[in-house]
């Protein structure tokens, strides 16, 4: 008999079926209330603050990503993911305020969505460059040249060239109402949070499709064993960059997004800190699945979100905690990816997939 | 079975923590004031002291019966001096219903300059950056100090005055100015187009300037490239870390040009850490140093040997003293709000500080002067330098006096 | 040219203590294959640990032989408590795992000694620079690249001819013919991560000297990856050499280069020529070349 509630039981009866996204009735469901949470629930719902922590998550998620794609899908261990998403930002933010748009296009508020595009597109550009030297070395000094990107990027093309353009010195601030999508100005903490879960969503789509086709599979083979991968005809060397091409495309995106988050720029938001953060949490969230990507950024934005609130009440005791907070963040952090690496090698998706099979199995889970 | 009470303790106990995060721990009719501050980042060797000043002096206004009666609920956070960081922090104190917010650093003060214009909170920053001080552009930031533009124009107008006729090349030449500062942070690099507009006005010549970091340790190649264009003055517009290394290469490498700093490298560390070299140095200076005898100066000393006992007293800096007097107009404009009737942001700004006229802190501070078309609180600056191991007054500069014309109609605002 | 030759003096003794700190590198990588990112952070723990042991009014050569005890120990400890558990994981959990190890240490120094710089009081070497004809060298300068050099030799030596010296080379080369002979693996591990901490220690404390001791230190530790890929990540004199040449190239691009560009060369200009490097040889000048043509 078919069973369409539980995966372990289906049976499709056509490929269309077989293909498809959400496989069984459970999975759909549990889908679309995820979706609405996340578009209708939280936004309504959460307090200020939170919605701010829940852009937060979003936005790692989405930096995150490409370094997924690069190290859990591509096997290109890189440390320098940061500086992509500087470029992204930095494009955007160029394009909004220094461009002399024709009036139609300020006048219908095309100017972000296509600084958005824009940034995206510069910055798979960039990471192509750095990608270049990436595929004829391997291992640690692949590691090394990221890193060199990064430094590069950061601390000096954008610190010394970059942020000098239009004369303001090393912090952008964008007035408030330039950036509109539309007619609809992205102002209040409300709307960035929109604006985030639209961009996460369609993130995710893009990446999971690339990774269920030919492409996707050609990086998992590379990831796997890169030389048999040659010997079957699969042209490394053209996927590597391609790797590289979209993963810097989804960091600009996530750039460009951390504009309209923060309205302000400067490169000391993008230090080398934020691309090893990045790589921890997807190491926490789990190396080589997306939910991982999800499942680590809210891990680490949440459990630092909740250091700091039981620091406040601790501080009346021991103010040191507070005024060394920073310190003890660090602390945790790197506690953390050691106690995640050696304990839990997988990370959270692996446990994720173990309670889903506990209860996919039931009453036959062990 | 094990692992599952384990975990299921861990939830409850990040239950718990969420539950408590969420009580606000205030009474209804207290006056909510946040805090921005750096203790652990760039700027924290000047930072830490600023922060733990701060506290005490809201622990002192509390004591002597608050806002008219009112308590004051304080609350800061160190941000590291990561502009996300305080932008994220700035929510939170704006969810906790902070009505004032003390802040920090340059960068994020200016980046957060627009968000708090429109949300119409009172942002009283520790960043003296002239980019705040006009009200077209920042009707809601203040300082009770004069601004970095004027310290630097104060600082070279003062050596032109005092140290260049005492030199051998003495109108033979144009003297010779160089400025050394991280290029890429927006505190430091605040008032150079001031600095540099003073120094053409009376008479330098201006060499190229030299890239140092807030952490630099080791300025050696900096000092060489600027022994090339044999410099007279130096300003360095850091903090006291990145300052002593500096003086110390100079020193060392014997540069031999006068240094003019800005207040925030300037403190009782300098000596400490430069050692001989901080001989003759000289900087702006907003209010006195710790200790140093002046109206006001009792309290701010009592309060710290109160509050923080375990920090001693001669590891105390001017910055303590600074922190009181930002957190004394603070109360000032509070209370002149709380008897007009109206605390609301505006209401702060236009019924508390904007009333003040030459309102005197003590503390050796230039009486402050706030106007709805004028946010900078004094028009001049006391250098100071430090020699035979005190710090000795050079000379108060008063720009409006000496200019009043380019004051009133070019200078506001950079 | 006066110019030229006191940026390459400079560069030359500020890179004997690179290459120490290279040194301590190379070897953790030839004897257990650890990719150790946390070397700076390394060096920071031999600063402070130095600065705290001269605070106490210990003379400074004898602070320096107690950091070496203190490095000894902080290593044996780490191996033990995070990177035994690692053997035979993928290569980015054992470099993450550093990653982690170079926060915590680097947090959990912030929070002991505070941010603020420090300075050895009274200085240990005098400031007022020698002059060597017309060039003037900071006394602190030479003295470290002295005691640099002395360590380096003694390292070499133990390297060659002492029995642990001697297994640990055996590991390096060929890990399970050594284990056949009765090398013990878990030690051999151990004493690379001490003498790495032991070497990254005394550079750090070195360094400290030169301008104070704050948290830069710990970036300057950074400086040490560039100077093992130049040299080859394998190879020990490639170590010493790579770290000379990263402390010659960062003076020289400091003095020469910052005046056609903003400012900031000196901190990235090993990183970029690293990455030109790699370009040609990416193997390093000295390193083991794994052919793997594709």
């Amino acid at each position: 008999m078919s069973n369409v509630w539980l995966p372990c039981g289906d049976y499709h009866e056509n490929y269309a079926k077989d293909q498809g996204w959400w496989q069984s009735r459970v999975i759909k469901g549990k889908m679309i209330l995820v979706l609405a949470l996340m578009f209708i629930g939280i936004p309504l719902l959460a307090p200020d603050y939170w919605l701010s922590v829940a852009t937060m998550v979003g936005y790692t998620a989405m930096g995150a990503l490409g370094v997924q794609l690069l190290i859990g899908y591509t096997g290109l261990i890189t440390l320098g993911h940061a500086a992509f998403i500087a470029v992204g930002a930095y494009t955007s933010t160029l394009l909004v305020l220094q461009f002399p748009w024709p009036p139609f296009f300020v006048h219908w508020g095309l100017a972000y969505p296509i600084s958005i595009a824009a940034a995206g597109i510069v910055a798979g550009l960039w990471s192509v460059l750095f990608g270049l030297p990436c595929v004829k070395v391997k291992g640690f000094y692949l590691i090394l040249t990221t890193m060199a990107a990064q430094f590069i990027t950061v601390d000096f093309i954008l610190t010394q060239y970059v942020s000098q353009i239009g004369g303001r010195g090393q912090a952008f601030s964008l007035p408030p109402g330039t950036i509109k999508i539309g007619p609809w100005v992205v102002d209040s903490d409300f709307e960035v949070y929109y604006l985030m879960a639209i961009l996460l969503a369609l993130m995710v789509i893009m990446l999971a499709n690339l990774l269920r086709s030919r492409v996707g599979r050609a990086w998992v083979a590379i990831r796997d064993n890169d030389i048999a991968a040659e010997a079957l005809g699969i042209n490394i060397v053209w996927y590597k960059l391609l790797a590289f091409f979209v993963a810097g495309f989804m960091a600009g995106i996530a750039g460009a997004f951390w504009v309209s988050n923060t309205a302000a720029l400067s490169p000391e938001h993008f230090p080398w800190f934020w691309s090893l953060w990045l790589v921890g949490v997807i190491l926490i969230g789990g190396v080589g699945s997306i939910h991982g990507t999800i499942f680590g950024s809210i891990f680490m934005v949440v459990i630092m979100e909740l250091l700091q609130m039981l620091a406040i009440p601790l501080a009346d005791y021991y103010p040191k905690l507070l005024i060394d907070f920073a310190f003890i963040k660090d602390m945790a952090f790197g506690l953390a990816i050691c106690a995640f690496l050696i304990y839990e090698p997988n990370g959270l998706a692996y446990r994720w997939w173990q309670v889903k099979n506990y209860f996919n199995l039931w009453p036959f889970s062990y | 079975m094990k692992k599952s009470i384990l975990l299921s303790f861990i939830v409850l106990f990040l239950a718990g923590i969420f539950l408590v995060g969420f009580n606000s721990m205030a009474v209804a009719k207290d006056i909510r004031i946040g805090g921005i501050m750096d203790t652990t980042g760039a700027t924290s060797d000047v930072g830490k002291d600023y922060a733990i000043g701060m506290d005490e002096a809201f622990k002192y206004i509390n004591e002597q019966g608050g806002v008219n009666g009112k308590k004051i609920k304080y609350t800061w956070f160190d941000y590291g001096y990561r502009i996300p960081e305080a932008i994220t922090k700035y929510k939170l104190l704006k969810r906790l219903r902070s009505t004032v917010i003390m802040g920090w650093g340059t960068g994020d003060t200016e980046a957060l300059s627009p968000t708090i214009n429109k949300d119409k909170i009172p942002y009283v920053s520790a960043s003296y950056s002239a980019h705040l001080t006009d009200p077209a552009k920042a009707r809601y930031n203040l300082f009770f100090s004069s601004d970095y533009s004027t310290n630097a124009r104060a600082a070279i107008t003062a050596w032109f005055d005092k140290k260049w006729p005492t030199k051998p090349d003495y109108g033979k030449r144009k003297p010779r100015f160089a400025c050394c500062y991280m290029f890429a942070s927006p505190y430091c690099s605040a008032p150079i187009k001031a600095i540099k507009d003073q120094a053409k006005m009376l008479g330098f010549e201006v060499g190229p300037d030299q890239d140092v970091s807030l952490f630099a340790l080791d300025t050696k190649s900096q000092i060489m490239a600027l022994k090339e264009f044999k410099p007279d003055l130096v300003w360095h517009g850091n903090t006291t870390m990145s300052v002593s290394a500096t003086i110390r290469d100079a020193y060392a490498l014997g540069l031999g040009a006068d240094w003019i700093i800005n207040n925030w490298g300037f403190d009782e560390n300098l000596p400490r850490l430069a050692g001989a070299a901080a001989e003759g140095v000289m900087g702006a200076t907003p209010c006195a140093f710790f200790g140093q005898a002046s109206k006001n100066m009792d309290v701010v000393v009592a309060s710290a040997k109160k509050y923080d006992p375990g920090i001693p007293m001669d590891k105390r800096l001017i910055r303590t003293v600074q922190a009181w007097g930002d957190a004394l107009i603070t109360w000032e404009a509070l209370k002149r709000a709380d008897k007009a009737g109206d605390l609301s942001g505006p209401g702060i700004m236009t019924k508390g500080f904007e009333t003040m006229r030459n309102f005197d802190i003590g503390l050796k501070a230039s009486p402050i002067t706030f106007t709805a078309t004028d946010h900078r609180p004094a028009t001049g600056c006391l250098i100071q330098e430090w020699k035979d191991g005190k710090f000795q007054p050079v000379e108060h500069v008063d720009l409006k006096a000496r200019w009043p014309e380019k004051w009133a109609k070019e200078w506001l605002g950079w | 040219m006066e110019l030229f030759l006191m940026t390459l003096t400079t560069g030359i003794l500020v890179g004997g203590i690179y290459a120490l700190v290279a040194l301590g590198w190379v070897l953790i990588y030839k004897c257990s294959g650890v990719l150790n990112l946390a070397m700076g952070e390394l060096t920071l723990i031999g600063a402070y640990v130095t600065y705290a042991f001269y605070e106490m009014h210990i003379p400074f050569i004898i602070a320096v032989v107690l950091t070496l005890f203190v490095g000894v120990i902080l290593g044996f400890l780490t191996e033990r408590i995070f990177l035994d558990k690692l053997i035979g994981e993928p290569i980015l959990s054992v470099i993450m795992v550093t990653v982690g190890l170079s926060f915590f240490f680097k947090g959990g120094i912030e929070f002991l000694f505070g941010t603020d710089t420090r300075v050895f009081t009274p200085p240990v070497f005098a400031l007022k620079p020698i002059s060597v004809g017309f060039l003037k060298i900071s006394p602190v300068y030479l003295w470290s690249f002295i005691l640099s050099i002395v360590l380096l030799i003694i390292l070499v030596c133990f390297f060659k001819y002492t029995r642990w010296g001697l297994s640990m080379q055996a590991t390096a080369d060929d890990e399970t013919a050594a284990l056949s002979l009765g090398v013990s693996a878990r030690f051999v591990y151990a004493a690379a991560w001490a003498i790495a901490f032991m070497s990254a220690g005394v550079g750090g404390a070195l360094l400290g000297n030169i301008n104070g001791i704050n948290i830069s230190v710990g970036y300057l530790g950074l400086l040490v990856l560039p100077a093992v890929v130049l040299g080859g990540l394998n190879s020990v004199p490639g170590a010493i050499v790579g770290g000379i040449i990263i402390g010659v190239l960062q003076n020289l691009s400091g003095a020469y280069l910052d005046r056609y560009f903003p400012g900031g060369v000196k901190q990235i200009m090993p990183f970029a020529f690293m990455a030109v490097f790699l370009l040609f040889k990416p193997y390093g000048l000295w390193g083991w070349e794994r052919i793997e043509r594709v």
